[in-house]
């Protein structure tokens, strides 16, 4: 009777070991600088969530921003996935109700870490359905700190994938529970679960893909049950209503291809239930199954054939066709690099897993295949979608190892079933010495994945983008808060409804930090809008004084990395602003003309004149030739192009400098407003002398 | 004066056809030539041409046609991959034009080969393969003329929509229908049909579960090593150091891999896992 109390004991003890790793590993980034929420995106969440904090929930649902997008503005509240919000939020109100006063910042900041704990757990129940206990804490303890998922869950990167990913490992715990009891009650359950994950993030798709491929596969393999029967109809039906309740998907379940394979097959379920009725109430013969299985596969043929192809295909010609898209480096292939980086000896050890899984299979172990192998193909196309390969090759791996080290630490004689004897390997009773081998270097394996992953996340996934570091030779740090520095002068020191033009980029940022109104934003729904901003930045300053009066533009931000080598700034992305605009406005902007002759891009005297006058050239480099950096390079040397800029005398006619930040590294500008009067330029105030018309024509004399 | 009014209607007739027959001369010469360029479209859409052939039917006036011509080196002995790539490319663009309804001989494609035709490029100071120039009915061809291929690539469509910019005359691509896609598909539907019908009475190889281990087990390993990058980028096996001679099978950035790497992985993942799946199945079975 001990024996089981030690076992719970141990195992939730080592869930809360678990839980404790993968919180503290993905700090690091707070213990360095400061708890400050990273990057762009989860600038607009915790924007959102404190605007849900402060003004209630039905206002958040209701949100139109007019503070974005200007002058269109946003409907938030049906473009958002709320379940970020609503968890930070709901969160945020409990610990407040019971007097624990903690800023909104610090939950959206610490939200992601707390819930990779959560990921842990449910990524332990799900394993332990499919194989057993030991194989369950393996698996909780391998996405505790896998860097494929640290990568996207580090404390300050507030965003869904954070909470996405436990949905996810829950829902399909749930369905895999449902499946195994036939219980509308574990389906009721999984439904739920599936509502929190549409809420939560735009990758419910697969979820909604997967499952019914599952149950598909498991009519194809003849392995209809009264269980799958009960639980894909409870959970087609209540998950596609409760799916609709978010706003942002609407009636698309209903509308889209990619969510008609689960009508499909719930369909072809119900015809199937049918038949196998009908067989059970008249007699027929064993080519019945042919049969079955016959129009099973035609009516698969047919549903497949119905439904368009699916989301990677579909991105690859979005990438070729939208230059937005395609600008997005998390859209490109996965190399092997990648692979090997972020899952370590996982990847190569889950295919083992895979194996045992096959062999010996049962109804959920088809669904941990099929996710597999659905899974490793979606990662292999698009490097984004490694996350969601993540979970199953932890699965998959504590699988194997599990396996392995049952075979080596199990106790020969209380085993129920002695090693058979091969016909071709034989097989003796493995001495202690291989045993002792074996599991040394299995050890010694997991201990290497674990300094990795430590390694990864603390040089790789660990910076929070928005505040630089740079480490002398001694090791002490330099760091550059020029954003902030911006974004707070910014907010200080401009009125309140100022309006601010910058690529889209940094639209989140501004809007989050400097509590501004912005143009463009990190959402791109609006192409046009974002070409007219291009349009502004890569034309000469008087058309584009046009374009940002047209838009009442006050300031305008820029990134600009030469004084310290930053290569993320604004002139290295400008060949992409030209080319959305070129999209949009063909015969102003031709991308041919930024160019030399001889197809280079170039900054310094050689450059095309047209980018020696364009609008970003002249505000990223105002100013900088007269500025020399160290002595070996001359005046105006700009580090991130190793050039010397082109055009040095830059006289700015309709916008003057405002704000530069420390190292330069963001420039803000004013609009100047149209004066009274137009001063004339020196050659149209000159009055050309009329020519005096001296006429040669002599009066005829009459009086000869 | 019946005499002389003859002679001066005879000299006025004749002096009539004098300037008429320069300029009947020319429109002769033109229509030849359009008709020459037509007989040789209609044999092939692409017209090959020499550098006398150049000098003809593109340099030397009357010209009421514009031609774009591409230069290229296609000899195997150049080794310009992108030039055959291309090349492809220039074919389905004439030929879509040449199938077309808007057919009409006010543009022709045309295409020089280096090793045919290297006056012409020596001519045109050109020394980059492969290069589109577009030559107007009138004038010389200005810098927009040149096609940028680095800037836009050499797809179909973006060299029709050069073509349309230039020319005003608007090409519908069409590519021909690629059969080899539905061609494997359906051999592959028949051969598993009479693999069924073959076996239909004990269809227990569908159910052995090594063959669909073995056969998801394949699948994995090829995506977890980086076939899906060499499918999409394409990257050649191995590269050779051009000053040193030494061929390295790795890449040396982390943002791109070579063939023989994926291989490398390849095999070392199959050794991994075939030694856990071994040791840990002797315990399962």
């Amino acid at each position: 009777a001990s024996v089981s109390g030690f076992l719970s004991l141990l195992s939730f003890t080592i869930l809360f070991l678990a839980w404790l790793a993968g919180f503290s590993s993905r700090l690091f980034a707070v213990i360095r600088f400061e708890s400050i929420i990273h990057e762009f995106d989860p600038w607009f969440n915790y924007r959102s969530t404190h605007h849900l904090s402060t003004n209630g929930f039905y206002e958040f649902l209701n949100w139109f921003d007019e503070r974005a997008w200007y002058p269109l503005g946003r409907i938030v509240g049906g473009t958002v996935y709320p379940g970020l919000m609503v968890t930070a939020g709901l969160i945020h109100y409990i610990l407040n109700l019971l007097h624990v006063t903690v800023h909104i910042r610090d939950v959206c900041v610490f939200l992601a870490p707390v819930f990779s704990g959560l990921t842990a757990v449910s990524t332990f129940l799900l394993t332990r359905e499919l194989w057993n206990q030991g194989a369950g804490l393996l698996a909780a303890c391998f996405i505790a700190i896998v860097p494929g998922y640290i990568s996207r869950s580090v404390a300050g990167s507030f965003d869904n994938e954070g909470i996405a990913i436990f949905a996810l490992q829950f829902t399909y715990y749930l369905w895999v529970k449902s499946v195994k009891t036939g219980s509308v009650f574990w389906t009721i359950g999984c439904c739920l679960s599936y509502f929190y994950m549409v809420s939560a993030w735009g990758g419910y798709v697969f979820i909604i893909n997967l499952i019914p491929l599952h149950v598909f596969v498991l009519l194809l393999m003849q392995r209809f049950s009264r269980r799958l029967y009960i639980a894909y109809s409870t959970f087609y039906i209540v998950g596609l209503v409760l799916s609709m309740q978010i706003p942002f998907v609407g009636f698309q379940p209903i509308r889209t291809s990619e969510h008609m394979a689960a009508a499909g097959v719930f369909a072809l379920l119900q015809a199937y239930a049918f038949l196998q009725y009908l067989k059970d109430r008249l007699t027929r013969q064993e080519f019945q199954t042919l049969f079955f299985l016959g129009v099973s596969l035609a009516a698969g043929v047919v549903f497949l054939t119905l439904t368009k192809p699916s989301l990677p295909p579909l991105l690859r010609y979005a990438k070729i066709h939208i230059p937005i898209i395609a600008s997005v480096s998390e859209h490109q292939p996965t190399t092997w690099v990648s692979f090997f980086f972020d899952l370590h000896i996982l990847v190569c050890t889950f295919p083992a897993g895979l194996w045992f899984c096959i062999k010996n299979i049962n109804d959920e172990r088809v669904f941990v295949a099929l996710y597999a192998i659905s899974a490793v193909y979606f990662a292999g196309v698009m490097v984004r979608l490694m996350l969601t390969l993540t979970p199953v090759v932890c699965m998959l791996s504590a699988i194997a190892f599990s396996s392995v080290f049952e075979h080596y630490l199990g106790d020969d004689m209380k085993r129920e079933n002695p090693i058979k004897q091969h016909p071709f390997y034989p097989v003796k009773n493995s001495s202690v010495y291989s045993k002792l081998i074996v599991t040394m270097l299995m050890l010694m394996l997991l201990m290497m994945f674990a300094v990795h992953c430590t390694w990864v996340t603390s040089n790789a996934y660990s910076s929070p983008s928005v505040v630089l570091a740079s480490y002398n030779h001694d090791g002490s740090r330099n760091i550059l808060d020029d954003f902030r520095e911006a974004y707070y002068w910014l907010r200080q020191n401009t009125d309140e409804h100022a309006r601010v033009m910058s690529w889209w980029d940094y639209g989140y940022q501004i809007a989050g930090m400097a509590n501004r109104t912005t143009l463009v934003d990190n959402n791109t729904w609006n192409n046009s809008h974002i070409a007219l901003v291009g349009k502004a930045m890569s034309s000469n300053e008087s058309a584009a004084y046009e374009i940002m009066k047209s838009l009442d533009v006050d300031y305008v931000l820029i990134i600009f990395g030469g004084v310290i080598g930053y290569s993320g700034d604004d002139i290295n992305k400008f060949l992409w602003m030209v080319r959305i605009a070129e999209g949009e406005h063909p015969k102003d902007i031709r991308e041919s003309d930024y160019f030399t002759p001889q197809g280079e891009f170039r900054v310094d005297k050689a450059g095309s004149p047209t980018l020696l006058n364009c609008l970003m050239y002249k505000m990223s480099y105002y100013r900088f030739g007269e500025m020399q950096l160290d002595f070996r390079t001359p005046p105006g040397f700009d580090r991130t192009r190793n050039a010397e800029i082109g055009n040095k005398d830059i006289r700015l006619k309709h916008l003057e400098e405002a704000f530069t930040s420390e190292h330069w590294l963001v420039r803000i500008y004013r609009v100047k407003k149209q004066e009274n009067r137009q001063a004339l330029d020196h050659k149209l105030r000159n009055i050309a002398a009329k020519q005096k018309y001296t006429s040669k024509k002599v009066l005829p004399s009459r009086f000869h | 004066m019946f005499y002389k009014l003859l002679i001066v209607v005879f000299l006025a007739v004749s002096l009539q056809g004098a300037p008429a027959d320069g300029q009947k001369k020319k429109e002769t010469l033109l229509s030849e030539k359009v008709s020459q360029m037509m007989e040789w479209t209609s044999k092939r859409a692409v017209i090959r041409l020499n550098g006398e052939k150049f000098r003809r039917l593109i340099r030397a006036p009357p010209r009421n046609y514009s031609v774009i011509i591409m230069f290229t080196a296609l000899q195997p002995q150049r080794q310009c991959g992108v030039c055959k790539q291309a090349d492809e490319e220039y074919q389905i663009l004439a030929n879509s034009w040449r199938y077309s309804n808007a057919f009409t001989n006010r543009i022709f494609f045309a295409m020089v080969d280096f090793d045919e035709g290297s006056d012409v490029f020596q001519m045109l100071n050109m020394n980059s393969a492969p290069t589109f120039i577009n030559f107007p009915a009138k004038g010389k061809p200005k810098r927009a003329d040149t096609y940028e291929l680095q800037v836009r690539g050499f797809a179909a469509e973006q060299l029709a929509r050069w073509v349309a910019d230039r020319t005003d005359v608007h090409i519908r691509v069409i590519r021909p229908p690629n059969y080899a896609g539905p061609l494997m598909l359906g051999l592959l539907l028949a051969f598993i049909g009479s693999l069924a019908y073959v076996r239909r009475n004990n269809l227990e190889f569908l159910f052995n579960k090594n063959v669909w281990a073995f056969s998801a087990l394949c699948f994995v390993l090829i995506m977890t090593s980086g076939q899906m990058w060499n499918h999409i980028r394409g990257p050649p096996y191995a590269h050779k150091n051009p000053n040193t001679g030494q061929v390295s099978y790795i890449h040396g950035s982390s943002q791109a891999q070579f063939v023989a790497e994926t291989h490398i992985v390849l095999l070392f993942s199959i050794l991994h896992c075939s030694r856990i799946s071994h040791t840990a199945q002797l315990h399962t079975e």
